[in-house]
C-alpha cells in the first residue's frame, strides 16, 4: 500500500514539475497592443475548418491561421494559435489571454462590441439541406427544425432583431448545437430538417460529405475580419498594415489558393475592395 | 490525417487529461479529509462554513466553477491572468471540487466507525491524533474505497471539462480531428483511450483493496 501511494505521489509530482516548466513570466504591455510583447495570441475555433483546423499532421492550421502567421513572420512576433471554447470567447479576449479572434468572424452586427480590422472575406450565411427533403427554397422552410451553431452569426441573424428573424419566425424550431459534425449527424438521421451555416464552412462540410445541398436563396451577406477588444487601435492598426503588405507582395494570394478548393473561392475574398485597392485600378483606367 | 497522426494527438491529449487527474488527487484527497473534519467540527461557525462550502460545491456545476476560479480574479479584482494562471486555474477547480465530495465519503467512513473502538483506544492509552491514525484511518480507507474508486473514475471524465478553459485534454483533440476529417471516428478512439484508462485505474483499486483484505 505504500509503495503504491509513494508511486502515485511520485509522478503527481513529477507530473507538476512538467507542467511548472511549461510556465512562462509575463511580461509588461508594449505600444503595440499585445497582451504580452514579442508574442501574438490568435484565439479559434479548432473545429471549424477551412478557416482554423487540425491538419494531417496535427498541427493547427487554416486560412486564418496562415494569414496570422504571414502576419508574424512580417512583426517577428511568435504565433500562439490558441484553440477556445467558442462560447468563452469574449471572457478569453476581455482578459487579455488572447490578443484577438481572427477565425472566419463576422464582423456585421459586432462593431460595438469589438474593435475590426478591416474586412477579407465576403461570407454568406446558406441553408444546407440534404437532397431529398424537398426543401428548395427558403418558404420551404417554415414549420420545418433548422439547426444553427450556439453563438454564431447565423443564430442572431434568425433570432429575435436580426435581419432574417421574418423567416426564422416562420421555422418550426431554431435548434442550437454545439459542432457541425453533430449538426450533419442530425441532418442524416432526420432530426434536422436544415442547418444554417457559414458557406465556406458549408462548402467544406459538403465536399467531405455526400447527399447535401446548400441552397441557392442567401440569408445574408457579411464580411469576416479580425476581431479586437474594443480600443485596442493600436493593435489593429498594425495588422490593418500588415494585411495591406501580404496582398501587396502576393502572400495573400497565395495563401487563399491554397484554400480555394476546401471552400473559400477566390470570388469570395474582398480584401482588395476594402483596403480601397481597385478603387486606384478603377481610376487609372 | 493518417491513423498514427491521430493516435499520437489523442495520446498527447490524455497525458494532458491524465496531468489534471493526477494533481487533482494530489490535491484534493488529503484536502478533502480536512474538509471532513471542518464538517465534523463541534465548532459550528467551523461546521457551518464548510457546509455551506460542500453544498455550493456540489450544487454548482463544475464547468462554472471553472470559469469562476480562472475569471474571478480579472474580472472582481482586476488582476492580470498570467500564462501560468490557465492551468492552476484549472488544478484549483478540480481540486476544490473534489475535495468536497471526498470529504463527504471520508465523513460516512468516519462516522461508520463503532464509539467502542475510540473507548477502547482510550483505555489502552492511545492519544486523540495516534487513535485517529493508526486505528480508525486505516479502517475508514478500507470502508471507502468503493466509493473513492467511484470518484476517482468520474474525474478521469471529468477532464474533458478543462476545455472551457482552453486546455486541449483528449476529447477536445478528439472534437477537433472529428470535425477535420468530418467522421465520427476520433470519439470512437476517444472512448477507447478513456476506457483502458479507466479499466487501469480500476484495476489499480481492486489491487489496492485486495491488499487492504487483512482482516478477512
Amino acid at each position: 500500500m505504500k509503495k503504491i501511494l509513494a508511486g502515485v505521489l511520485c509522478t503527481a509530482m513529477a507530473a507538476s514539475l512538467l507542467g511548472m516548466s511549461s510556465f512562462a513570466d509575463e511580461t509588461e504591455a508594449a505600444g503595440n497592443g499585445l497582451a504580452e510583447d514579442g508574442k501574438f495570441v490568435v484565439g479559434f475555433d479548432a473545429e471549424y475548418p477551412p478557416y482554423g483546423y487540425m491538419d494531417d499532421n496535427g498541427d493547427y492550421t487554416g486560412f486564418d491561421l496562415e494569414l496570422a502567421a504571414a502576419v508574424c513572420d512580417l512583426e517577428g512576433w511568435e504565433l500562439v494559435a490558441r484553440p477556445i471554447d467558442w462560447d468563452s470567447k469574449d471572457m478569453e479576449l476581455g482578459s487579455g489571454n488572447i490578443d484577438c479572434i481572427w477565425n472566419g468572424f463576422t464582423m456585421n452586427g459586432r462593431e460595438d462590441s469589438y474593435t475590426f480590422s478591416v474586412p477579407y472575406v465576403d461570407n454568406s450565411q446558406v441553408i444546407v439541406t440534404a437532397e431529398d427533403t424537398g426543401i428548395a427554397s427558403l418558404d420551404d422552410l417554415a414549420g420545418k427544425i433548422v439547426g444553427v451553431q450556439a453563438d454564431s452569426a447565423a443564430l442572431s441573424l434568425l433570432e429575435d432583431g436580426g435581419d432574417q428573424a421574418d423567416l426564422g419566425a416562420t421555422f418550426g424550431e431554431l435548434q442550437q448545437f454545439g459542432d457541425y459534425n453533430t449538426a450533419f449527424a442530425e441532418l442524416q438521421a432526420g432530426s434536422l430538417d436544415a442547418v444554417a451555416i457559414d458557406i465556406g464552412v458549408a462548402n467544406y462540410q459538403i465536399a467531405g460529405r455526400e447527399g447535401y445541398v446548400i441552397l441557392d436563396e442567401y440569408l445574408n451577406s457579411e464580411q469576416y475580419a479580425v476581431g479586437f477588444k474594443l480600443g485596442n487601435d493600436a493593435l489593429c492598426g498594425i495588422i490593418n498594415a500588415d494585411l495591406a503588405t501580404l496582398l501587396e507582395n502576393g502572400t495573400f494570394d497565395e495563401i487563399a489558393a491554397k484554400y480555394e478548393d476546401m471552400g473559400i473561392p477566390a470570388d469570395m475574398l474582398c480584401l482588395a475592395e476594402s483596403l480601397g485597392v481597385e478603387a486606384e485600378t478603377e481610376a487609372d483606367a | 490525417m493518417s491513423f498514427q497522426v491521430m493516435m499520437q494527438q489523442l495520446g498527447s491529449g490524455l497525458l494532458r487529461s491524465i496531468h489534471i487527474f493526477a494533481l487533482t488527487l494530489l490535491f484534493s484527497l488529503p484536502l478533502g479529509l480536512l474538509v471532513s473534519f471542518g464538517r465534523m467540527s463541534k465548532n459550528r461557525i467551523i461546521r457551518s462554513i464548510v457546509w455551506i462550502y460542500i453544498s455550493v460545491m456540489r450544487g454548482t456545476p463544475l464547468m462554472l466553477q471553472l470559469l469562476a476560479v480562472y475569471f474571478g480574479p480579472f474580472y472582481i479584482g482586476g488582476l492580470k491572468l498570467g500564462t501560468m494562471w490557465r492551468f492552476t486555474a484549472i488544478i484549483i477547480a478540480f481540486s476544490v471540487n473534489y475535495a468536497a465530495y471526498f470529504a463527504e465519503i471520508y465523513r460516512s467512513g468516519i462516522e461508520s466507525m463503532p464509539p467502542g473502538q475510540y473507548e477502547a483506544a482510550r483505555i489502552l492509552g492511545y492519544s486523540r491524533t495516534s487513535t485517529f491514525f493508526r486505528i480508525i484511518l486505516p479502517q475508514v480507507i478500507k470502508r471507502i474505497l468503493p466509493s473513492v474508486t467511484n470518484e476517482v473514475i468520474t474525474l478521469v471524465k471529468d477532464t474533458s471539462l478543462a476545455f472551457s478553459l482552453a486546455y486541449a485534454e483528449m476529447f477536445t483533440i478528439a472534437k477537433q480531428i472529428a470535425a477535420k476529417e468530418t467522421s465520427f471516428m476520433p470519439f470512437l478512439a476517444a472512448a477507447l483511450f478513456y476506457y483502458v484508462f479507466n479499466a487501469i485505474v480500476a484495476f489499480g483499486m481492486e489491487r489496492i483493496e485486495k491488499s487492504l483484505n487483512y482482516y478477512t
